[in-house]
């Protein structure tokens, strides 16, 4: 590769040489510069090196720039917009927050983290709650008017997760615990709005568990 | 001793460039499309694994066909087990959501599979933790789909999406 050649991605070259090196003309014996011969040269040398070139380039950095997302948004963390009434006031409809995905790897959430889980019902769809408890505490399911308490003891690999919007929100005490495996990452720290722009706050719910 | 420096530097220009471009690639090739695995345990005998502790068969694990969570009765899946998320287990979907299955060691007699769950069985029944075991398990754990056999050698195969009559759902959801 010299020339102009050199600014080139070594590489995107090697996958097309034909098309970047420079080609020796398609001549045969007995072609005498005819018309045809000097047009197909010419195609060959101009549209057919420069788009094709150009768009193997451009597969190439989308694949490249593509897979450095996934990278990113898998281990490392990404933006997020949560939408629904689940978990005000900590997190109002259409908030943009960051999450990471650290914790999740190092089997480092705690009690109170707010997650992005898989939904339980619907593989492909998000859902954005607390983890009240994490394997083997004892929640308190019965509501603080019953009479009888009642309790649920988390199983071994899952988490509960609540709203913090007690009164509108689809959570464990209406599926159960979720297991871990489903939990994607961490919420953290919100973005927008502006005028709550910071690390999230505790949950305005108190403590409904007790630690076994 | 310049002509020295800059041979270092062009060499490690180049390679930044290759391990930037390829460590992602790979990455994201391995995570989403397909990887290769070691099957350990007896639970699913004898579809794989038949020699035990002698010889472990590896399975070619294809991801890119669950990236919407499609899976059929009768394919052999892996997932992350609901009871430890630093494991992954190897197992045949017996049911699909909305299919009430016989249950062999369950709580219930009959469990009717809930809205975006699966119910998942080893093929050597009584050494196998499942779904017998855990319950129906969701489709957000899944992980991939084991197509194939790669070793050892006399071992190759397409693993074949057949369910055992035995095992068939008493009643299936109707499309």
């Amino acid at each position: 590769m010299q020339g102009a050649q050199r600014g080139t991605r070594s590489w995107v070259s090697r996958i097309t040489p034909w098309a970047e090196s420079g080609a020796k003309p398609l001549s045969h014996p007995g072609c005498h510069e005819s018309c045809f011969c000097q047009w197909w040269q010419s195609l060959h040398r101009t549209m057919l090196r420069g788009v094709l070139g150009k768009t193997f380039r451009l597969v190439g950095y989308t694949i490249q720039y593509g897979c450095i997302a996934h990278c990113a948004f898998e281990y490392v963390g990404g933006v997020v917009m949560c939408s629904g009434p689940s978990m005000e006031p900590t997190i109002q409809n259409s908030d943009i927050v960051f999450a990471e995905n650290l914790s999740r790897h190092f089997y480092g959430i705690q009690r109170g983290d707010i997650v992005i889980a898989k939904s339980p019902s619907d593989p492909k769809s998000n859902i954005c709650k607390r983890v009240i408890g994490l394997e083997g505490d004892k929640i308190l399911t019965s509501s603080p008017s019953d009479f009888f308490k009642s309790h649920n003891y988390v199983p071994t690999g899952h988490v509960w997760l609540e709203g913090d919007n007690l009164q509108n929100s689809t959570d464990s005490r209406y599926y159960g615990p979720i297991p871990y495996g489903l939990i994607r990452g961490r919420i953290f720290f919100k973005i927008w709005p502006l005028s709550d722009f910071g690390f999230l706050r505790d949950s305005p719910n108190g403590h409904r568990f007790s630690d076994d | 001793m310049a002509q020295s420096q800059g041979w270092v530097r062009r060499y490690a220009k180049a390679f930044c460039k290759g391990f930037f471009v390829a460590v992602p690639v790979a990455v994201t090739f391995l995570d989403r499309v397909a990887c290769v695995a070691r099957v350990e345990g007896a639970s699913m005998q004898p579809s794989l694994n038949p020699g035990g502790s002698q010889s472990s068969d590896v399975v070619l694990l294809n991801h890119w066909k669950v990236r919407n969570f499609e899976v059929q009765r009768g394919d052999i899946v892996s997932l992350v087990s609901p009871k430890n998320p630093e494991q992954k287990i190897i197992k045949r979907v017996i049911a699909l959501e909305g299919d009430i299955v016989k249950t062999m060691g369950h709580k219930n007699r009959y469990v009717k599979v809930p809205r975006g769950h699966i119910w998942v069985e080893g093929d050597h029944h009584g050494h196998s933790f499942d779904s017998n075991s855990f319950g129906p398990v969701s489709l957000g754990l899944l992980h991939a789909h084991a197509t194939h056999i790669l070793w050892p050698p006399e071992r190759w195969q397409k693993l074949e999406s057949v369910l055992p009559p035995e095992r068939l759902p008493v009643q299936r959801e109707e499309e």
